[in-house]
């Protein structure tokens, strides 16, 4: 860009020295004087009342200094956003495996174990539903809270979208598309398990370390389940060693867990999980049954698509309201319609809870639609990329829940792109004359839209403050967390660049709610242009002060001041450094210290009527994979990627390549390895020898290219694209697979046996393998 | 039992319980904390640290197989002056970092492999970064910073 000193150049990300040395500290990390190891007892069972709890014999185990249950926190301990549906230690009930019954806090870990052991806890179990298709049956036992509308009490949530009359319009489109498909739960398998580290202060208040996502919402729920005063609850963001939507509701039951144990205890609590613990304890991607009909023109128009879906929410609510609505505002995909109906329902069972996970519901329909849209092009005997071309969502457009998309719409560009990078034309002629044999090769598109940060979804706004140090340093702010995806970095280049301070000179301090302003979730990708203009207004607020200042200083208008460097220069042409002016600002009796907050515009979503403005704008993408498959054995290897992205602009670009390269990695998991499967509630994969994600032979070299059609409300007009990086990467693989072996993987993962048989082999061997070993010996 | 091994390019000796992993050790004894734990079953590699100059994971190695030989972690791969090594310097510029918490045994691994090679071709240093799972990078950006520092190790050389 014309003009930026620091926007869109190469960088070095903020906290990456401390990083490649080490010297970063995660919770695990701190190892604090008189520390005490928490622990928690977690239900072997699936659904079951407690009939018995009695944690008094852990007490009288050597090093054990504090026990909690339920009974320890108010209301005892229940908590949850939209739904509160959820405790921080079970109460009366446990509705999935791994549920957390009791904490022990002692000397050691192990003395902490031995505590678990001494608890004596009495399960009674109950009758449970595992499929989401029976948790609606009338006499499937209740799992969701009481509900006072007369549904069943396993319904949790359902979303609308609605344009004409689908039902009408079906039967008389010429060509009709009917498939059916699926998605697992999916593992964050973040590398850093979840924790926490609560420290008692003297005025009987608690400040807590945690690797979670959203510092202020962390204190609020600590506050309410304690009972303490907001004042008296610090909580300081620890380094976050990834998360992708992972760090939320099970690290604030840590949080609070640690938080009560130091209270009573008097000492410092850390709790950190193992990774079996991780995996069983931790809320996954809901998995989601999806029936897509769509009906086209035979010129290749499409006319109508109705989509429902079915999500598993697990035994609690967590993030799912809000992914439902994610999912129903993607689920046609990033094309235009005539006729769409849009149905997604959520509903409870005694599986692990799903929960937030990079995507949000995207990911999941994603695959359905970008296959479907696939198998319609396929029926029209249309190239599946001149098809997404022909019907994609362009400026001026209407998307099919009624918003019309006035700006940053680069869907057709991002398409172009991936067809001219990976050579589409070509190959795909040649692959379609490949001989017959064992090994295929195939190439295949997916693309997607996806709306940037909360939209109606909720109040979005983010604040940011910025001072000027003694030593001439300034120290910055935001309210929302860099969890590894590089937003410190966005924040620092927004204020260098509005300030004409290099970046060095700027420290951005961690998230901490006693010193940073409160900021909304950091959920939804919304970093970078939430978190990116409080950013820049903060930054903006303070440079007024030191252009007054250096007018003052130097003599002149403030128009008629210019930089070099950091330096001022006015009409006498000698510089006055940044230093000088700040000595000058502050002799002004100027306090060198500001703060920005920024509020997206407000939109309007009518849930009733399933239309409105979803949100204030979208990402747009597309991915072409290229794979070659062993027809004897159904190994899928991808072996070519091309990833084209509409960021509206590149602030950080090698962050944001990051993410995409990370996305499509984590997509390319999910498209052909991953699966967090539940076997009559039991998790099968418990650490990374059964749950495999891609090491750094699965994943091919990928070419991505950035698109920049900027946003007018964006930071330097930037969008969002941690998220969208990853959603469009598996239909493209399915899609280049179908292509390679003329067969549809239409339930994922496509592993070994579902791309050479079509079907995945029947696991009941598996039974309660879940290695649980958390509480006790049974 | 007293275990003496040489750490970082210093000679150490620490008494602890035979049947305590040298990731334990690193952690609770010496108090480096740059090794990990991500799974302690040797299948994610944060715990990686090199001994005799071969890349293990500290988790499934027990301290007394150390005796006599030298570790190096990650505390130990920049200069002393602290300023970063060249490798630690091409992480940063090519974006290999993300969250940070394979880093430390990513960089081990790319130093135990630019010890072999300092031309790996990008499936070479694939193969060597196979143990070292990283969920944020999709790894490409490893590859380039690792493929970088060997050239320009080349071309001092
Ligand atoms: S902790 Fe050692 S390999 Fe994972
Ligand atoms: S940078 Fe997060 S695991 Fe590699």
């Amino acid at each position: 860009m014309a003009g930026r000193q620091f926007i869109g150049k190469p960088a070095r990300r903020v906290d990456a020295a401390d990083k490649v040395t080490g010297r970063t500290r995660y919770v695990a990390d701190y190892q604090l004087p008189g520390m005490l190891y928490a622990r928690c007892l977690r239900s072997e069972w699936p659904h079951a009342v407690m009939t018995h709890l009695d944690v008094s014999p852990a007490l009288n185990v050597p090093g054990v200094a504090a026990v909690i249950t339920s009974a320890d926190f108010v209301d005892d301990g229940r908590f949850g956003f939209p739904v509160r549906d959820q405790y921080i230690l079970a109460h009366e009930r446990v509705r999935h495996v791994g549920e957390a019954i009791a904490a022990v806090a002692a000397e050691t870990p192990e003395a902490a174990a031995a505590g678990l052991h001494a608890i004596r806890c009495e399960l009674e179990p109950l009758p449970a539903v595992f499929e989401s298709a029976q948790a609606l049956a009338p006499d499937a036992p209740q799992i969701g809270p009481d509900r006072s509308d007369g549904r069943h009490p396993n319904f949790l949530h359902s979303e609308i979208v609605r344009l004409g009359d689908p039902d009408r319009a079906l039967p008389q489109c010429p060509v009709v598309l009917d498939a059916a498909y699926s998605v697992a739960q999916q593992e964050h398998a973040y590398l850093e398990t979840e924790g926490a580290l609560a420290i008692p202060t003297p005025e009987g208040g608690v400040v807590v370390y945690a690797s979670n996502q959203s510092p202020f919402i962390n204190r609020e729920i600590l506050a309410s389940v304690l009972g303490l005063p907001a004042d008296r609850v610090r909580v300081i963001q620890a380094p976050v060693g990834g998360s992708f939507g992972g760090k939320d509701d099970l690290n604030y039951q840590a949080s609070a867990q640690c938080a009560a144990l130091a209270l009573k205890s008097g000492r410092p609590v850390r709790m950190t999980f193992p990774r079996e613990e991780s995996m069983i304890a931790s809320y996954k991607r809901d998995a989601m049954h999806m029936r897509v009909r769509l009906g086209a023109l035979p010129n290749g128009d499409l006319q109508v698509c109705k989509f429902t879906g079915r999500l598993d929410s697990g035994a609690y609510a967590s993030q799912s309201v809000f992914t439902s609505w994610r999912a129903a505002v993607h689920a046609m995909g990033a094309y235009r319609y005539e006729h769409c109906h849009v149905d997604i329902d959520c509903v409870y069972t005694n599986n692990g809870y799903a929960g937030a996970f990079r995507g949000f519901g995207n990911t999941e329909v994603c695959f359905a639609i970008e296959q479907a849209i696939d198998e319609m092009a396929d029926a029209l005997g249309q190239d599946p990329l001149a098809f997404r071309l022909r019907n994609c969502l362009r400026l001026g457009d209407e998307t099919a829940f009624g918003q019309r998309l006035e700006e940053s719409v680069g869907l057709a560009e991002c398409l172009e792109a991936v067809r001219k990078a990976s050579g589409w034309d070509e190959k795909r002629a040649a692959y379609a004359r490949q001989p017959a044999g064992p090994i295929r090769r195939g190439l295949g598109v997916a693309a997607v839209f996806h709306g940037t940060s909360l939209g109606a979804e909720g109040a979005d706004y983010a604040a940011s403050t910025i001072s000027v140090a003694e030593d001439y340093s300034i120290a910055l702010t935001s309210g929302l967390t860099d969890y590894g995806t590089g937003a410190a970095t966005v924040f620092t280049l927004i204020a260098a660049e509005e300030l004409g301070t290099r970046p060095e000179r700027i420290r951005l301090l961690r998230p901490d709610t006693n010193t940073s302003l409160e900021s909304g979730p950091t959920v939804a990708s919304r970093s970078t242009m939430l978190g990116g203009n409080a950013a820049r207004l903060a930054a903006q607020n303070l440079r007024q002060m030191l252009d007054f200042a250096a007018a003052s200083l130097l003599n002149c208008p403030q128009n008629r001041l210019l930089r070099v460097g950091e330096a001022y220069i006015g009409p006498s042409e000698e510089p006055a450094t940044w230093e000088r002016i700040v000595d000058h600002a502050r002799s002004l009796g100027l306090i060198l210290s500001a703060h920005g907050r920024w509020s997206a515009p407000h939109i309007h979503w009518d849930s009733q009527a399933g239309r409105g403005s979803a949100y204030i704008a979208y990402h747009f993408g597309a991915h072409v994979a290229e794979v070659t498959v062993d027809m004897r054995t159904g190994k899928t290897d991808v072996t070519g990627f091309w990833a084209a992205h509409d960021v509206g602009a590149t602030i950080f670009p090698q962050g944001a390549m990051g993410q995409v390269y990370g996305g499509v990695a984590q997509g390319l998991g999910y498209a052909l390895m991953e699966e967090a499967r539940y076997e009559a509630g039991y998790l099968q994969a418990t650490n990374f020898d059964t749950y495999l994600i891609p090491t750094a032979k699965d994943v091919p070299d990928i070419t991505c290219i950035l698109l920049e059609k900027p946003y007018s409300q964006g930071p330097f007009g930037a969008k969002n694209v941690a998220e969208p990086a990853m959603v469009p990467a598996a239909p493209a693989i399915c899609n280049a697979i179908a292509h390679a072996t003329g067969r549809r993987v239409r339930d994922l993962p496509a592993n070994l046996e579902r791309v050479l048989l079509g079907h995945a082999l029947s696991h009941s061997d598996g039974g309660l393998a879940c290695k649980i070993g958390l509480a006790r010996p049974r | 039992m007293l275990i003496q091994f040489t750490l970082n390019g210093r000679p150490v000796s620490v008494e602890a319980p035979a049947h305590l992993t040298l990731l334990t050790v690193l952690r609770d004894y010496f108090h480096l904390t740059g090794a990990k734990e991500g799974c302690s079953i040797g299948e994610c590699g944060t715990c990686a640290v090199l001994v005799d100059g071969e890349l293990v994971n500290s988790c499934l190695m027990l301290a007394p197989k150390v005796a006599a030989r030298t570790v190096l972690t990650i505390e130990g791969v920049s200069p002393a002056d602290g300023s970063l090594s060249d490798l630690q310097e091409a992480f940063i510029a090519y974006g290999a970092v993300q969250c940070g918490f394979c880093t430390p045994g990513m960089v081990l691994a790319g130093e135990a492999l630019l010890a072999q090679t300092l031309t790996p071709t990008r499936e070479q240093i694939r193969t060597a970064l196979a143990g070292n799972l990283c969920r944020c990078t999709g790894y490409q950006q490893i590859v380039d910073a690792i493929a970088a520092a060997g050239a320009q190790r080349k071309e001092v050389n």
